[in-house]
């Protein structure tokens, strides 16, 4: 039987993408700073993903984005997007869940790097028709997403808390 | 007993680092002893080599050909290299272990201190080179007070938390609020208990800035700004997540920019494969 502890764990590493329609199959990023974690996932074909990007935009070294382009929000989210429709997702029909973008106390303006990195986010998604279904961003804590590919449900467990289902 | 009172017993109980670790530390801050010194101590201590030479030959490394001696790896790697790493390896057994009461699990506070050890490295380069040493050192060892102080926390976490969400506190200012006392200070005790320089035990002590006329010191400011970072990126953050004080002018003093910082982020998630490799052969 394959049960939560079973499952295979497909983890999402800092700046790295996942994309699964394997039913038996976790999708998981672990501790979530400033960065953001994107979750898309299309109910209809049971297929979904991952991206943990870590910076706004890729015009502060496109030479490094090329290197690795899930580092940043421009760069990384349209990937993501576009891994899902090879497994026939539909944008229109995608749940999309937003974590992550904290900031330590005070850390304001350009500083701001979690901020910049939801409003980055925000820029793109408005750009290309895409709501967000649910967020949780900001604050002063880190957060681990786990998206199970089966039923679509997603978890997050916010600084050395409980899991909770979204 | 009181929590202090209780706290320095523990201090005074506590595992003390293995002593080639506290050899090398008082080596590298001392302005007598040279690296060759350094090589040589090292040498002669059979399990650090043993653990060293495995770390040379690790993919952080890409050796083509594996190194066998410390001789070797000191002329491949070079002696500043070398030298840090024993340091890791030295201390990798006082922090990956599980920590309770910073609801950190096994390897987040080695990941966290290694990854600010490594930024700290590749700021001090830039700004302070002839420091990078000791900066690398401390910001290694900045969370020691966390070892002894986590089983305060264990029962007093609730507290701190809502001192943190309701009263607008920073995590360190409702350790001290709560339990009398806070993990830098008690990480300085310590420092000053394994007889490190007092300009280490200063940096220990005010990593966080909770005095922040302290950040007029450059060697202070660079081992907080690498913490900042370490957090930004969630490195082996536990329950006090980000909930620490920004002083975006001590930033501005090193002539740090915003971009400066998406820069070092950047450089080091290219980087975390390698990472990834060190934190786990150490």
């Amino acid at each position: 039987m394959v049960t939560r502890f079973n499952r295979l764990k497909i983890i999402v590493g800092v700046s790295d993408m996942r994309v699964s329609n394997d039913p038996h199959s976790d999708i998981i990023t672990y501790s979530l700073g400033s960065c953001i974690g994107l979750v898309v996932f299309d109910p209809a074909v049971k297929t979904g993903g991952i991206l943990h990007y870590m910076l706004p935009e890729s015009t502060l070294d496109r030479t490094k984005a090329e290197r690795n382009p899930f580092m940043f929000a421009d760069s990384g989210i349209p990937l993501l997007f576009k891994e899902t429709y090879k497994y026939n997702a539909v944008k229109r029909r995608m749940r999309v869940l937003v974590f992550g973008g904290s900031q330590i106390l005070d850390q304001k303006g350009f500083f701001n790097i979690g901020k910049r990195n939801y409003m980055a986010l925000k820029k793109i998604l408005f750009k290309n028709n895409v709501l967000i279904n649910h967020e949780e961003v900001g604050g002063n804590v880190n957060r681990t997403v786990r998206l199970e590919i089966g039923t679509g449900d997603v978890f997050v467990k916010t600084s050395g808390s409980s899991e909770v289902k979204i | 007993m009181t929590a202090i009172q209780i706290l320095i017993k523990d201090i005074k109980n506590l595992r003390p680092m293995p002593v080639i670790a506290s050899q090398i530390i008082e080596m590298v801050d001392s302005s007598s002893a040279s690296m060759q010194d350094i090589a040589k101590v090292i040498q002669y201590d059979p399990a650090l080599t043993a653990t060293l030479l495995r770390t040379c030959n690790s993919a952080f490394f890409g050796l083509a050909n594996p190194v066998e001696s410390i001789r070797d790896a000191v002329s491949i790697l070079g002696i500043d290299q070398v030298v840090e790493l024993a340091l890791l390896n030295a201390s990798a057994q006082t922090f990956n272990r599980p920590w309770k009461g910073y609801k950190l699990h096994e390897g987040a506070m080695w990941r966290h201190a290694v990854s600010s050890a490594l930024i700290a490295k590749d700021i001090a380069r830039k700004i302070a080179p002839k420091s990078s040493h000791s900066i690398f050192t401390a910001a290694l060892l900045k969370d020691i007070g966390k070892t002894v102080m986590d089983k305060f926390l264990q029962i007093s976490s609730d507290k701190i938390q809502v001192l943190i969400d309701e009263s607008g506190y920073s995590f360190i200012e409702a350790e001290k609020k709560v339990i009398g006392t806070d993990h830098a200070e008690i990480g300085a005790m310590i420092a000053k208990i394994w007889k490190f320089s007092p300009k280490m035990v200063k940096i220990i002590r005010y990593h966080h800035l909770s005095d922040v006329t302290m950040g007029k010191e450059r060697d202070i400011a660079i081992v907080y700004l690498a913490d900042c970072i370490s957090m930004m990126m969630g490195l082996g953050l536990g329950v006090d997540g980000l909930a620490y004080r920004f002083h975006d002018s001590i930033i501005r003093d090193l002539s740090i920019t915003p971009d400066d910082i998406s820069e070092i982020i950047a450089d080091f998630t290219l980087n975390m494969q390698k990472v990834e490799a060190l934190l786990h052969v150490v």
